[in-house]
């Protein structure tokens, strides 16, 4: 117990202080020093305020179901190789994860651009006048977060496919399963818990992104957190930001409690169960 | 995990081609970035188009002698390095009390301690950033150490929770029975066996450090900058070509502390777990 002391004292007075110093700011106005809820309800009636919180739930939810998409695929291919492959396969996945998001917003903006590499390619096919809108959109702050995004969902599918029980998978072969029917009714199912807590992961991380919207999207893409950022910075308002804070924490807070809630979701690397 | 239920798993067959095609496409999305940015780097300083025209040296030697550059680095570097140690002895010390301990709501200390992870980074950099600004240090190297050092203790506990896992808690017992205090056990007995973990942890939390923009950018005054800090506001403001370069260098010092960490976590995971 005496080991946990240090980092307890710390959590307190450097994550659980100034969390509170932001709930405090949230309701106690900057200028008049009233308790007020104010802000919050600025944030509920302002079409500005609902506008970016529409789009970070927007871009959270489509982007986990790209990312899924994507990540599938991928986690089901590496569950199929041998070990020694799989180790190296899996470097693959690792290299971005341990890249800087800003190293690649950087390669996508020189991908995605207008002279990027992308609409030469398609300059060169169709002629001067063909060129795409890819960047400082929608669709450029998509191919940014999903890329960011595709690790964190791969790691839980590959571990549960790994783990789950090959004589199934044998006895509906024997029996004269497709391997199609096979994946439908027996492994995807059996992947659930694992493409639940993957997801769920995913969007908390998601409502979060800052540097993806600010650098690949445009004026419509602001998310929550670029907002808060606006705020403190360039606005100088403390107690909108605050406000959009609480709001962000209390969001992120219902996703982790349903996160907990997955069956098997092998949070905080435990041990799975058998039985 | 035995080799020849792992070679059988899913029914043994081979992925059919559509699912490799489409893994191969994903890891091809993956590995893009990487891939553009390396070329680009030997790009010369008057703009930035893939693939370069002429093959130089000269953003490499930009970034190297522009003390714009070089002292963000140098800042990162130290910010860092101490937030690392910090965050080692921190998240090992609770890591080996959960992981060790046995006391009631251990799992939801657990949870507790590792909750800075799952809370949005914005939300964390306003949180220090009011408060540090209530106690009179916003804006300074401490404020962004501190801060650091809560952002990467929790990855610092994930690694080493499951290296203590591996380790026999029988040899740690033998210790004490032998009339070791539980600190000397811990110090003597338990922190040698987990030297490859702490190492492994160690280069991780370096990484993520270093890397780490939000809180920087808001923490950082004018003259505390880190690299993230100073490459994010070029890429806003003007999208200088030296960015090129600076993301090659990022791109390499990823792979190296990728590579090491994936070899120490193997070497270190071999146990067979109890």
């Amino acid at each position: 117990m005496y080991f946990i002391l240090p980092l307890l004292i710390y959590m307190a007075a450097v994550f659980l202080l100034p969390l509170l110093f932001v709930l405090f700011t949230s309701v106690v106005s900057e200028t008049s020093g009233q308790l007020t809820l104010e802000f919050f309800e600025r944030f509920f009636t302002h079409g500005l305020y609902l506008r970016v919180l529409k789009t970070t739930l927007e871009i959270s939810l489509i982007g986990t179901a790209l990312t899924l998409l994507i990540a599938y695929p991928i986690a089901y291919y590496l569950a199929k190789q041998t070990p020694k492959r799989r180790s190296y396969l899996t470097l693959l996945i690792l290299l971005p994860f341990y890249t800087s998001i800003l190293v690649k917003a950087f390669a996508f903006m020189v991908v995605l651009g207008y002279n990027g590499v992308v609409n030469d390619a398609i300059r060169l096919v169709l002629g001067e006048d063909f060129v795409l809108p890819l960047l400082f959109n929608r669709f450029g702050v998509m191919i940014g977060v999903v890329h960011d995004m595709v690790p964190f969902m791969v790691f839980p599918i590959v571990i549960n496919l790994l783990a789950q029980n090959s004589s199934i998978h044998k006895a509906a072969e024997i029996m004269g399963a497709t391997r199609t029917r096979i994946f439908w009714s027996i492994i995807f199912p059996l992947s659930l818990p694992a493409v639940a807590a993957g997801s769920l992961l995913v969007i908390i991380r998601l409502m979060g992104q800052f540097v993806t919207p600010a650098l690949l999207g445009g004026r419509t893409d602001i998310m929550m957190s670029n907002l808060i950022s606006f705020h403190i910075k360039d606005a100088l308002d403390w107690n909108m930001a605050a406000a959009v804070s609480i709001v962000l924490l209390l969001l992120s807070c219902l996703i982790l409690l349903a996160l907990t809630r997955v069956r098997g979701a092998q949070l905080f690397g435990e041990q799975p169960r058998h039985g | 995990m035995d080799k020849e239920r792992d070679v059988e798993a899913l029914g043994g067959s081979a992925p059919s081609p559509l699912v490799a095609t489409a893994a191969w496409l994903g890891f091809v999305y993956l590995l893009l970035p990487s891939l553009i940015i390396i070329p680009m780097s030997f790009g010369d300083t008057r703009e930035i188009v893939f693939p370069p025209a002429t093959y130089t040296l000269d953003l490499y030697r930009e970034y190297f002698t522009n003390p714009t550059w070089t002292g963000s680095t140098i800042q990162s570097i130290r910010i860092a390095v101490i937030a690392t140690l910090a965050g080692l002895a921190l998240g090992t010390s609770a890591a080996y009390g959960i992981v060790r301990g046995s006391f009631r709501g251990k799992v939801l200390l657990g949870a507790l301690l590792l909750s800075p992870f799952f809370v949005p980074a914005v939300v964390k950099a306003l949180g220090f950033y009011i408060y540090f600004a209530a106690l009179g240090i916003q804006g300074t190297t401490l404020s962004v150490v501190l801060g650091h050092t809560l952002f990467v203790t929790p990855y610092v506990m994930i690694v080493m929770m499951a290296a203590l896992r591996n380790v026999d808690a029988q040899i740690e017992a033998a210790g004490m029975i032998m009339g070791a205090s539980r600190i000397y056990v811990f110090r003597k007995v338990t922190l040698p066996m987990l030297r490859n973990a702490l190492i492994a942890a160690g280069l991780f939390a370096f990484l993520m450090s270093f890397d780490e923009m939000i809180i920087a950018f808001f923490l950082s005054g004018f003259g505390t900058a880190t690299l993230p800090v100073k490459m994010y506001e070029s890429i806003v403001h003007e999208v200088s070509p030296v960015l090129s370069a600076i993301s090659a260098l990022l791109t390499f010092l990823a792979l190296v502390i990728c590579l090491a960490v994936t070899a120490l976590s193997g070497r270190s995971g071999r146990q067979p777990s109890h």
